[in-house]
Parts: C-alpha cells; sequence; structure tokens
C-alpha cells in the first residue's frame, strides 16, 4: 500500500464510521478492535446525549461535566471488554448512569436513592445552559420529587427515548416494573406539577 | 397537565462550542491526537505489583506500643523508616494495647525471629557489645551468618582464570563451604589444585563474595533500643553490619573513663527526692466544705465584732435608702385594657363563668308529691323552714297549703 493511499484510507475512514449505524459500528467494533478514530466516532456520536442524561440526573452543569468526562474516559479504557452482546449506546448509558450515582454518592455519601431529594431542585435556579422554558424547567424541579430510581427511568424514556427493553438491560430490572416505575412517575408528576403552577 | 400526550422540551441547551471544547478536552487527557489517531493505542493500565525485597515475618513477635514520645512528641508512621531500608512487606501487626500503636518497641523482637531466613535479617546488639570492641573474628563471623543468609553462590561465578594452575590433570576440587552455605562441587577440567593454592584461592575469592553479598543484602544492626525512643529517632540505631565502629562507642568509652564518683555534698542544698508520694485518703469534697464553713464562719465572726451603729447613723442610714414607691410619672396616659365597666369589674368573673366554687341554688322541682312519703314531705317541708333549700313553687306539694290561711 502506498502512502497516498494510506493518507486517503485515514482521510475517508471517519466519514465512513458516521455512516455506519449503530449496530455496524458495534460489529465493526467487535471485528476490528479498539483504534482511536473508532472511539472519536463513539464519542462524537454519544456525547451530547450522555451530557444531557448526566445533567437530567446531577442538575448541575459542572458535576454533568465531570461525570460525562470520566464516562468516556472509562470508555476508552474499557473499549476493548465490549463484546457487542449489549448495544453500544445502552454500554455507555449504563457507565455514564454509574459514573452520576458515583458522583451523587461523592457529594452526599448519607443519600438514600428510594426517597426524593427536593433540596436538589434548589440548584438548578441560576446554572448554565438552561433552557428557558418554563414549563421544562418546572418539570425539572418536579423530579426532584421522584424517588432517583423512577426519576431515573422516567429521564430516560422520556427524554433520552431509550425503549423498556434498554432501560431494562441498562437498569437490571425487569420491563413490567419498569413499565409500573414510569405510569407512576408520570402520574406524580403531573400532580407536582399542577401543584407548582 | 398530560405527559404521556403532551412532549416538554429539554430544560438545558448546551452550545456546540462547549461539545467542542470538551471532545478536545478529554481527546487531550486521553492523549490521542486528532490528526494522526491511528498511532494512538489505548492507554490500558496495567498494575504492576511491587517488588518486595523480603518479607518481614512479625508473627510470634511481641510488640508494645507508645502514644506519644515524650521527648519529641513527634508521631511517625511504621512504614516510614522501613521505606527507607527498601521495599519491605510487613505482615499485619497485632498490638495488644489500647493506646494508639503509633509506636513500636523494636528491641522487643526476639533473637529467634529475627535470625530466620525468610524475614528481614535484624541483629540484636547489646550495650555491652558495644563496650567491647570487634575484633576482626567476630566481624568475619557475623560476615558468615549475613552470607549464609543470602542465596547459595555457586563455584561457577567465580573468576578461576586469574589463579596460576600448575598442570592439567582431571581432578574434582573438594567441595568447600562458604560460611555454612553448601557451593556445588565444581568440576574443573584441566586443573589441578594444590593444597596451599586452595586455601589461597578461598581468601582471595571469599572476602569479595562476602563484600558483595553484603552489599546487596539490606543488613543492618539494629542496637538495643530504649523504650521511650519513637521511629523517628531509630535511624541513629540502625547502621549497616558493614559499617566501621560507629563513633558513639569512642564517646560512651571516654565519657566513662572520665566519670568518676564525687562523693562530696552538691554546692547547693538540694532537697532529697522523697520518692513518690501516696495519694491522700481525704476525699476532696471534704477541703470544699471546709473552706465553705471557714468563709460562712469568718462573716458572723465579723458581724459579731462590729460595734452597735448609733441612732444618728442609722437614721441617716434610713434617709439614704432609696424610696420604695416609684413615683410614676404623670404624663404616662391610663390605658383601660378592660372592657367591663368599673362598677362591674367584682361581678366580672361570674359574667364570664369563671366562677369555680359557684354553684346553683338549691332548688328541686319535684314533678309528683303526691306519692311521696309522708315523713319525706315532712322532712322536705322542715328543710325549706329552716331555710336549707328551696322547693319550686310550681310543685304541686305546696298546692295543699292555703296561703290566705296562714
Amino acid at each position: 500500500m502506498s502512502v497516498d493511499t494510506a493518507i486517503a484510507k485515514n482521510m475517508s475512514e471517519p466519514k465512513r464510521l458516521q455512516n455506519l449505524s449503530e449496530d455496524e459500528l458495534s460489529l465493526e467494533l467487535v471485528s476490528a478492535g479498539v483504534s482511536a478514530i473508532l472511539f472519536i466516532e463513539i464519542l462524537r456520536r454519544y456525547q451530547q446525549q450522555i451530557y444531557y442524561h448526566c445533567r437530567n440526573l446531577l442538575l448541575s452543569h459542572d458535576d454533568a461535566d465531570d461525570a460525562a468526562q470520566n464516562t468516556f474516559i472509562k470508555v476508552w479504557q474499557n473499549l476493548h471488554q465490549f463484546k457487542g452482546e449489549s448495544r453500544l449506546r445502552t454500554w455507555v448509558y449504563r457507565i455514564a448512569t454509574n459514573e452520576s450515582i458515583n458522583l451523587i454518592r461523592k457529594r452526599k455519601p448519607t443519600i438514600d436513592f428510594d426517597e426524593a431529594q427536593p433540596e436538589m431542585a434548589e440548584m438548578m435556579s441560576e446554572d448554565l445552559y438552561l433552557s428557558g422554558d418554563e414549563i421544562a424547567l418546572k418539570l425539572q424541579k418536579a423530579l426532584c420529587y421522584l424517588p432517583f430510581k423512577q426519576k431515573l427511568v422516567f429521564t430516560l424514556r422520556y427524554f433520552e427515548d431509550l425503549t423498556y427493553e434498554e432501560i431494562a438491560v441498562l437498569t437490571s430490572t425487569s420491563e413490567g416494573a419498569l413499565k409500573a416505575s414510569y405510569h407512576h412517575a408520570v402520574k406524580k408528576l403531573e400532580i407536582y406539577l399542577s401543584v407548582l403552577r | 397537565m398530560d405527559l404521556e400526550n403532551e412532549k416538554i422540551g429539554p430544560a438545558y441547551i448546551a452550545p456546540d462550542t462547549y461539545f467542542k471544547e470538551s471532545e478536545s478536552r478529554l481527546l487531550h487527557r486521553l492523549g490521542i491526537d486528532v490528526n494522526s489517531p491511528e498511532a494512538t493505542v489505548p492507554n490500558i493500565e496495567v498494575i504492576k505489583p511491587e517488588v518486595v525485597l523480603m518479607k518481614v515475618d512479625t508473627s510470634g513477635i511481641q510488640k508494645r506500643a507508645r502514644k506519644q514520645d515524650p521527648l519529641t512528641s513527634k508521631s511517625v508512621g511504621v512504614y516510614k523508616e522501613l521505606d527507607a531500608v527498601g521495599k519491605v512487606e510487613i505482615a499485619p501487626l497485632t498490638f495488644t494495647t489500647n493506646e494508639n500503636p503509633e509506636w513500636v518497641n523494636f528491641s522487643a523482637i526476639s533473637e529467634e525471629t529475627s535470625g530466620l531466613v525468610e524475614s528481614l535479617n535484624i541483629t540484636k546488639v547489646t550495650y555491652g557489645d558495644l563496650l567491647n570492641p570487634l575484633d576482626e573474628t567476630m566481624a568475619k563471623e557475623s560476615a558468615e551468618s549475613e552470607t549464609s543468609i543470602s542465596e547459595p553462590m555457586v563455584a561457577e561465578s567465580v573468576e578461576l582464570e586469574s589463579i596460576e594452575v600448575e598442570s592439567a590433570e582431571i581432578e574434582t576440587l573438594e567441595t568447600f563451604e562458604v560460611t555454612g552455605s553448601a557451593i556445588e562441587e565444581v568440576t574443573a577440567e584441566e586443573i589441578l589444585v594444590e593444597a596451599e593454592t586452595l586455601e589461597t584461592l578461598e581468601e582471595a575469592v571469599l572476602e569479595p563474595i562476602i563484600e558483595q553479598n553484603l552489599e546487596s543484602t539490606e543488613s543492618i544492626i539494629i542496637h538495643e533500643v530504649p523504650e521511650s525512643v519513637g521511629l523517628d529517632e531509630l535511624e541513629s540505631y540502625i547502621a549497616p553490619i558493614n559499617a566501621t565502629k560507629a563513633p558513639i562507642i569512642e564517646e560512651v568509652l571516654a565519657q566513662e573513663e572520665y566519670q568518676a564518683i564525687n562523693l562530696e555534698a552538691p554546692p547547693t542544698a538540694f532537697a532529697p527526692i522523697a520518692g513518690r508520694q501516696k495519694e491522700s485518703a481525704t476525699p476532696g469534697w471534704l477541703g470544699i466544705a471546709a473552706s465553705f464553713a471557714a468563709i460562712v464562719a469568718a462573716y458572723f465572726i465579723w458581724n459579731a465584732i462590729q460595734p452597735p451603729k448609733t441612732e444618728e447613723a442609722m437614721a441617716t442610714e434610713l434617709q439614704q435608702d432609696e424610696p420604695t414607691l416609684i413615683e410614676s410619672p404623670l404624663d404616662e396616659p391610663v390605658l383601660f385594657k378592660d372592657t367591663i365597666p368599673d362598677g362591674l369589674q367584682l361581678v366580672e368573673p361570674l359574667i364570664n363563668g369563671e366562677m369555680p366554687n359557684y354553684k346553683e341554688p338549691n332548688v328541686y322541682t319535684i314533678i309528683d308529691a303526691k306519692e311521696m312519703p309522708p315523713l319525706t314531705k315532712r322532712a322536705l317541708q322542715d328543710l325549706e323552714d329552716n331555710g336549707l333549700t328551696t322547693f319550686d313553687m310550681e310543685d304541686e306539694m305546696f298546692e295543699e297549703l292555703d296561703f290566705e290561711s296562714l
């Protein structure tokens, strides 16, 4: 292979990866092995989703930024362990969720994830990158009145559009329990939103 | 609001510049060059086990702990000094004390334990040994004991080429021991070593071997350490085994020579040390009570011995007293706090129904007096006549009475 051919291949490789679907990208990762080009493609594909996911869970921009950075560092370090048994997006989301939980535990070691954390609603009044949509802001505040597990399920389903199957893999929970949890979360949020108005 | 049907947008919108900045920051942290990512290899961290020079077997060692050094008041971790010796793995220490185990008495390490092959070679040297000058024999014995711990040396590593050889007959060399550790038999072809040559060989070869071994193994001598010495001072008690005689020995010897017993009294009179005083059996509260009683007694005595006051003095004192009646300011407006008029304030409790002892008058209503026995009627009449009770005038009992006839 001549040098020009190699350079041309390197130049066209990112574009080729961009056009791959998620399943094709996972297959490429398993078959061709870990490479920096693949990692950059994964980073660019999921960076925004992971940031918003962490932001929904952590509310603070700084915390979400830290969690997202740590997530992709772990993705890079453990990419060779990805066997393609689950979807790539689910795998990355799981790492991000764990990082967010770790960060919450670090901030508040005595936290009980079965209980709501309404004090977190005060953190988001003046923070970076708020959309300015009042209803969206109220919904985020209302989310603070949910237990963390319900909040996680609602966030993944409502904002991230993950399927129940993906969320079940991500949270190691049955789909039936997830549907019930999501239903309870929606009903509670509707009540909270009516009160918060 | 119907969340299922109404889709609410995200509350956060981060600009693209943030994500680009975040991406470049992350790639920089991971050491990935965006321009040539092919050259980047995943940085998989492999934890290498630390090389352990020797293991210190602390089982069976009696340890003592001190909370604080009484002289320096310093506290140093256990690993600090040992790290200076080398990479040493220390088994978990077990202390039989409730105090904070910050100080370890190394002099309590038994010789049996310190002499184990797999443990760090710690040789105890007593103070008496320090006073006696070390002769060459002792040094050689200690060197031999040190060599026995190290790995057995193979004679092949000995450079035999520098030794002069007279003939070329094939003969097996005698096995010679180097300080207790057996050295393998060496078959030297075409070499004949006579007895004298063999002695020369031992002297010429063994000494460099011993020196090398002493340098390679972290052999140390820990002099007998007083119990009050902490780890920060322990360094001064540790010396390499092949080090020259410590200067402290000469100083100690010189001091002992100079010291002569002085039987004369000291120039100034010092009170003799009486030894430790026993604690008093008197409880502490008794002293407090006694002092309080003394104060009270002094007060009464002081009052008793005062001369009686004269009438003038008493009058003056009374005049100086502050008036008990405090004049109320006249310009202060009077506020009426009660809504009930003044004339009715006496019956205010009645009005408010706040008289707990108030009882309704004994007025009884007897509906059917006809059925009442005559004795009861008579008794009731007596009660009313004497003013003890009042019957309702509507009662039928009184209808029989003819008031006009009265």
